[in-house]
């Protein structure tokens, strides 16, 4: 630096005076602002009322002093920063993925459009989308779907229960069963005709486990179903085995209207060569008869007869669909006519024989 | 007046003066040594050492954010703001400059910010207390400068209540960097670089708010001269 010294002027001085009164110059600056004011009245003046205004400036009360003057504000201010930092450091709840969360969100503030909005996705799905299926394809439109409530008995507790009583009423259809199980129950076919029909055929097919009465009374309350295939075979199955006499009466008579089947032929047969019971033997031939008469009405005849059945009695030829079961029917008749040891059964046998032939010459 | 602990100097972050990365260099209780350290604790997650941070330089803070906002719910509000993005921010704090200066410029930012909004809305907002404009009590700049009253004369005692209230008046016409500038002058006692190192802002430009900021006052402080 030359060692002569610049003198500024009034008007560079006085933006500096600012900064000279509190202390924000440099070095060289203070020096010529110093070697100014020594010669000027007016910058001088002006610097006076800088440091007056300076002063004044510092000396005003400051805030920070009036409104925590016993740190209470401090103490506040620590207190929640401390609150706040506990919050960011506690660890975050981890939140699992939570699909349609808005809608749940949603639903629970509107119960009721939630209830209605629900139905009808519900409704548009099921008459709709399910046609979109792939295995709707597979399943015909008109296709009846048979959907069976579920069963209030066990197959286990079919094995083990007793049948108390079997209430049948003629007029109205309706059956009623009182069970004794671990836990007794009543069924009526009202509600459970699912489950009633199931007892019964169960009672009626296993006749060794049951009372004779009930299970008279159980064949007699599937006579109306025996259209029924399995109800079918129950009756067919206690028509052969069925330890009681009366109760294999009955269940011939109750497929009285099923004899054209071949497999009610078939147990009439056996029960003709086979039952021991006289009377069972006789309502046998009688319900074949029957069959017979019915098989008359059909157009194929058969070439010959294959048998005599008696004196005066020849053997017609009938008319059937299957011609082995007809003829061993036949012969069976023939049978018992000849060497049933009742006597009864043997008219019947004849009498039977005679009947068909008179059909079959009309 | 009452200014802190703190001796301000041009000093960077290693504690050297003169440096061009100069920034605040602090005198307190623990050496800048010790300072790091529990910077760098508080980095690796220590609460304990924030804390002690926080304790360290919190009464400062809570000083400008009164001085500033004038209003102790707007300090506070300051206050839990700026120490919580510290708390935040801890670990984007690389020493390339004191932890004081790095702190004074998120609490002046946040002071900006505040008193911008505040300006922005100025119906939203609360008026401003002043002590000085408080009617209760002896709070007048007299009473606070006792020392500098020669006398207790009624007319003087007029004269620095109307100075005070002028004052008041011209501060809330600032501009909140104009502002920021010149209570950190004035009431902070820093130097203007270090001011522009809190703001983020070169020396020049806070010698010229300081300057806009001065005339303001004077001139409404015109008519008492």
């Amino acid at each position: 630096m030359s060692g002569e010294r610049k003198i500024l002027r009034c008007d560079a001085v006085a933006p500096l005076l600012v900064f000279y009164t509190c202390d924000e110059v440099s070095a060289e600056e203070r020096e010529q602002i110093v070697a100014h004011l020594a010669n000027c009245n007016e910058c001088s003046a002006q610097l006076a009322q800088e440091d007056a205004l300076h002063g004044a400036i510092e000396r005003i009360p400051q805030a920070a002093d009036q409104f925590d003057t016993a740190n209470v504000l401090l103490s506040q201010c620590r207190s929640e920063l401390s609150e706040s930092l506990d919050e960011l450091s506690a660890p975050k709840v981890e939140e699992g993925w939570r699909p349609f969360s808005w809608a749940r969100q949603w639903m629970a503030l509107r119960p009721g459009w939630s209830a209605a909005a629900l139905m009808l996705v519900g409704a548009i799905v099921g008459t709709q989308a399910i046609q979109w299926l792939p295995f709707g394809s597979s399943v015909a439109p008109s296709a009846p779907v048979n959907v069976l409530a579920a069963s209030k008995i066990p197959d286990d507790k079919l094995q083990t229960m007793e049948v108390s009583n079997v209430n049948f009423s003629h007029s109205t259809g309706k059956i009623q069963l009182q069970l004794e199980a671990e836990q007794p129950m009543t069924l009526s076919s009202d509600e459970d005709d699912v489950d009633v029909r199931r007892v019964l055929t169960f009672v009626v097919a296993n006749g060794d486990r049951f009372d004779a009465g009930v299970r008279l009374d159980c064949v007699e309350a599937l006579r109306a179903a025996a259209s029924d295939e399995q109800t079918r075979g129950a009756l067919l199955a206690a028509a052969r085995r069925d330890p009681n006499p009366a109760v294999r009466l009955k269940a011939l008579d109750a497929l009285r209207d099923m004899v054209a089947l071949p497999a009610v032929r078939d147990t009439l047969l056996v029960t003709l060569q086979r039952d021991p019971n006289p009377g069972v033997r006789v309502e046998a031939v009688n319900l074949l008869v029957r069959a017979l008469e019915s098989e008359d009405e059909a157009p194929e005849v058969l070439p010959e007869a294959p048998s005599n059945f008696g004196p005066g009695v020849a053997l017609p030829a009938l008319p059937s669909n299957g011609r082995e079961t007809e003829q061993r029917i036949l012969h069976a008749l023939d049978e018992l006519r000849q060497h049933d040891s009742n006597r009864y059964v043997r008219l019947r046998s004849a009498a039977a024989l005679r009947q068909i032939a008179l059909q079959e010459v009309q | 007046m009452p200014l802190s602990r703190w001796v301000f100097a041009l000093a960077d972050s290693s504690g050297r003066t003169g440096g061009s990365s100069a920034a605040l260099a602090t005198v307190t209780s623990l050496p800048n040594l010790d300072e790091r350290a529990l910077v760098s604790e508080a980095q690796a997650g220590s609460r304990t050492a924030f804390e002690e941070l926080v304790r360290k330089y919190d009464r400062d803070v809570l000083r400008l954010a009164l001085n500033l906002m004038k209003r102790p719910e707007d300090a506070r509000d300051v206050y839990q703001e700026a120490f919580l993005k510290v708390y935040r921010n801890l670990h984007r704090f690389r020493f390339e400059c004191s932890f004081y200066t790095w702190l004074y410029r998120i609490v002046t930012n946040v002071c900006l910010d505040h008193l911008r909004r505040r300006q922005a809305r100025p119906e939203d907002q609360a008026p401003e207390i002043h002590p000085n404009r408080m009617e209760e009590g002896p709070r007048d700049f007299f009473d606070f400068q006792k020392e500098h009253r020669p006398t207790l004369d009624p007319e003087r005692t007029l004269m620095g209540k109307e100075i005070q209230s002028r004052i008041a008046r011209a501060m809330e016409r600032l501009s909140p960097r104009e502002r920021v500038v010149f209570e950190m002058k004035h009431y902070q006692g820093l130097k203007l670089r270090a001011i522009g190192d809190a703001l983020g802002t070169t020396e020049e430009t806070v010698k010229n708010s300081l300057f806009r900021a001065t005339r303001k006052l004077r001139n409404e402080l015109a008519g008492l001269r």
